[in-house]
Formats: C-alpha cells, sequence, structure tokens
C-alpha cells in the first residue's frame, strides 16, 4: 500500500521538480495542496508526494491554516526541487526560508494602499 | 526537571506583565491566578510515588460489578456470554480481569499547571500589512508527538512567535485529531451548565469527559476537577467515586489541600475506621510539616485522635463523631456479649 501522503505519480530522476500549490476545494471555496510534482505537469495531474496544505480563508479566530511536512521539504528542496513562489512566500512567512521578496512587496504595497485612505478620512 | 518547575513558578507569578505585552491572551490566564496558589509546590513526584500510589489504589476499594458496569455512553452494548470454565480457566479469567481492573483504575495523573507560552522569534516590521490575518504554521512531520511539534504564527505586524496553548490545542486536534476530544470546549465546562450537571450528581462523567478533553496540565482540567472535587466534599458524596480511577485524585487532592475533615467525619460516621486512617495516612505523606505527622501510634482511633487534636479544623464536629462512634461500639459490644449469654455460650 502506497503511503498516504503519495499522489501516485510516477518518479522519474531526471526532470525537474516542483514544490507547489494545486487548487483543491470547489468553487467559490478555495483550498490548496502544497504538492511536489514535475515542473512541466498540469496543476491536476498526478502529484509525486504531498507535503502540505493551505488554507486561503482564514477560520472565526482570524488564521490562515497552513501545514507543512518540514522533513519532507527539506529532502525535496535538498535534492534540488525549485520552490514556486507562493510556496516559497509561506516557507519565508514561517522562517523556514528567508523572507521572499514579493512578501516585502506584498506588504509594502499594502500599507501605501491603505495610507492615503486613512488621510482622506482624516481630512 | 526541579530547575524547569522553578521556571514555571516565575512565570506564572509575573503573569501580569506579559498580559500586557500580548493583549490577546486574554483568555489563557483567566484562572491561571487562582490555580496555581492551589498547587505553589509541584504534586506530581510525590503523586507518582510509590507510597501515594499504593495508598490510592488501596482506598479505590474495588468493585469489580462497579467497574465492568455497562455505562450508557451511547454505544451500542454487547450481549453477556455465558461459558462453561474449568476452575484453572477460570482462574485465568479472573487474573486477566484483574489485569483490566489495574488498567482501568489508573488515577489520572495530577501534576503541575503549564505555564503560558510567549516565546518571540523574530519581529520584522517590514511585513507589516502583508496579510491582514495571522499565519498558523504548523509541521505535520511524520511520528512527532502532540507536545514537541513546531506550531509558529505570523502576526498581521511581522511578529513571528511560538503559539499559545489554545492555538496548540487547535492545530493539533485539526490535523491529528484525538478520539472524542472537541475542538470547541463542551458548554458542560461552562459555568451555569458544569454546576447543573454537579448538581444531578453525575461527577464520574464530569471527569471521565475532563480526562478525555484537556491535558492534565492544562489550566481548565484544574478548573473543572477541583470545582467537581469541591463539590463532592461539599455534598459528602465521596461513594460516588468509590471503585472508579477517579477516586485516588480526589482524596490526593483534599489531602494536598488540606481539606479532608468532611470526609473523615463521612468515614467515622460511616463506620469505616481503616478507610480514615489511609485517609490521614495521605495526607501526612502529603503534608509532611503537619503537626500529627509524627505520630506512630498503632492503634487507629488514637491515630486518627492525634489528627483531630493537632491538625483538624473541625475539632469538635469530629470529636463529638468519634465519642459517638465509641459509644456506639460499646452498644454493640454489650448486645453481642447478652446475646450470648442468652444462647447460653
Amino acid at each position: 500500500m502506497p503511503h498516504p501522503a503519495s499522489g501516485g505519480a510516477q518518479f522519474l530522476q531526471h526532470t525537474r521538480k516542483i514544490i507547489r500549490f494545486t487548487r483543491k476545494g470547489c468553487t467559490n471555496r478555495p483550498f490548496y495542496h502544497i504538492v511536489v510534482m514535475e515542473s512541466f505537469r498540469d496543476q491536476q495531474d498526478p502529484v509525486i508526494e504531498q507535503v502540505g496544505t493551505y488554507d486561503p480563508l482564514p477560520n472565526q479566530h482570524n488564521e490562515k491554516l497552513v501545514s507543512l511536512n518540514l522533513e519532507r521539504i527539506r529532502h525535496w528542496v535538498g535534492n534540488g526541487a525549485d520552490v514556486s513562489t507562493p510556496v516559497a512566500q509561506l516557507l519565508g512567512l514561517c522562517g523556514f526560508f528567508p523572507i521572499h521578496p514579493r512578501s516585502y512587496m506584498t506588504a509594502w504595497r499594502n500599507r501605501r494602499a491603505q495610507a492615503p485612505s486613512e488621510n482622506n478620512s482624516s481630512s | 526537571m526541579a530547575l524547569n518547575m522553578a521556571r514555571v513558578w516565575c512565570r506564572c507569578s509575573s503573569y501580569c506583565i506579559k498580559k500586557n505585552n500580548f493583549p490577546n491572551v486574554g483568555v489563557n490566564f483567566l484562572h491561571l491566578s487562582r490555580s496555581v496558589a492551589g498547587y505553589e509546590r509541584d504534586p506530581a513526584p510525590l503523586f507518582f510515588s510509590p507510597d501515594v500510589q499504593r495508598i490510592m489504589r488501596k482506598m479505590t476499594k474495588v468493585d469489580v460489578k462497579k467497574v465492568f458496569r455497562s455505562r450508557k455512553l451511547g454505544e451500542k452494548l454487547d450481549a453477556p456470554e455465558y461459558k462453561f470454565l474449568t476452575s484453572e480457566e477460570l482462574e485465568q479469567y479472573m487474573k486477566e480481569t484483574e489485569k483490566k481492573v489495574e488498567e482501568r483504575l489508573q488515577v489520572p495523573p495530577i501534576v503541575k499547571e503549564r505555564e503560558e507560552i510567549n516565546e518571540v522569534l523574530s519581529v520584522d516590521r517590514a511585513l507589516t500589512g502583508y496579510d491582514s490575518a495571522k499565519f498558523v504554521f504548523t509541521d505535520i512531520t511524520f511520528g512527532v508527538p502532540n507536545k514537541d511539534r513546531i506550531i509558529v504564527v505570523r502576526e498581521p505586524d511581522g511578529t513571528l512567535r511560538k503559539a499559545f496553548w489554545n492555538e496548540r490545542f487547535r492545530m493539533n486536534q485539526i490535523y491529528f485529531p484525538e478520539p472524542d476530544r472537541q475542538l470547541r470546549t463542551p458548554h458542560m465546562f461552562e459555568e451555569p451548565y458544569l454546576t447543573n450537571v454537579l448538581d444531578r450528581g453525575e461527577y464520574e462523567f464530569v471527569l471521565d469527559r475532563a480526562c478525555v478533553q484537556y491535558e492534565p496540565n492544562d489550566p481548565e482540567y484544574y478548573r473543572v476537577t477541583s470545582t467537581t472535587y469541591d463539590h463532592i466534599e461539599k455534598e459528602q458524596m465521596f461513594d460516588a467515586l468509590q471503585s472508579t480511577r477517579h477516586f485516588g485524585a480526589l482524596a490526593f487532592y483534599l489531602c494536598w489541600n488540606k481539606q479532608i475533615d468532611n470526609f473523615v467525619l463521612y468515614y467515622i460516621q460511616n463506620d469505616r475506621i481503616e478507610d480514615a486512617v489511609m485517609l490521614i495516612q495521605l495526607f501526612h505523606l502529603l503534608n509532611p510539616e503537619s503537626k500529627s505527622a509524627e505520630t506512630d501510634s498503632k492503634d487507629a482511633l488514637k491515630f486518627i485522635q492525634a489528627y483531630i487534636s493537632k491538625d483538624s479544623s473541625r475539632k469538635s464536629v469530629l470529636e463529638i463523631a468519634l465519642q459517638s462512634f465509641l459509644e456506639l461500639q460499646k452498644q454493640r459490644q454489650f448486645v453481642e456479649e447478652g446475646i450470648k449469654k442468652a444462647h447460653g455460650m
């Protein structure tokens, strides 16, 4: 019996692997699996292994839940797997990777977008 | 371990300051100050010592019928099985049953309350405004026990910190659910309902469920169990827990907090002098500094008398109970002798 995290895809040694999101959930309710798959495959193709989940909708405590199998991520990154930008941002936020530059950009843009509205309301 | 416990105590005593630093953790501190007062010393080393375990086990008074009775827990009941057995087979079955009894009557551990986790890993103000929600990251690496799992939170202001206990509880329960444990606290443990359940005398139900729902070092576990034990003590319903796993814990709690007078009174009034002696022995083990701990009397009545005169806070009531017990004994003896005489023995 395969391991529960195994996605059933064929593992080929010399293809490029990527750690990326695949969208699960349904219409208007996104939910992502963080998976290892060959980088040229389609998003909904069978994956090599699932290494985490990401729920982008905040729960009642205003939390976005991310689960990461850090041991397996370490393994795949060590074996030369690429990491997609959204996943790299999450790994940066959790302190596993350095903070991704795009995270700083997003934060800065969000702050800038918020600033003029505050000025308008005060004036 | 001792060092760790010392640190625990320091942190708990200065919790007000920490509360100001982290305004959103107020919920966790609700009961901390109260229950820390109940466990200033660490009960764990005493609780796990073989002497205390032996006395607690002895006090529980096994009634196999009560241990294995069918309980209405919403499960399907099995029809009883009848078998023909030789006496050796029967003996073997009895031995197996004894083992099962030991398992079922393990007293739930009494340990010191945990302290809140307030560890900031990094503060990156450049990330302020990245998202309006917190990010909670859980490491789901295979084979890591719940208490060692890495769980961290990135706050909207860019702070990366370790998760608080309530967050850890939720994440562990979401990704690695324990059977019968609920993600939200059952309403039963909230105040108007808890008193209601206790007034109906469902002590074992409450304590069993608290064992399932909470970790033994959870402040909420302390609150629920101590409320239950206090209620039992107030209502004198000590027999409700007899031959359940909670009886030892009840005795331990009452001895630890030096409120066994009602318990002793109950035993004396019910002619259970041996049990009263065991209870006072447990009291002495847990409070070696008490005045009557020195008494080494073999006579049960003198032993109890020493406790009453030196450590009891309800001396008069206990004295009267003991006297009436003695008189009752005398009368019984008198009647027995009379009967013997009447029978010409």
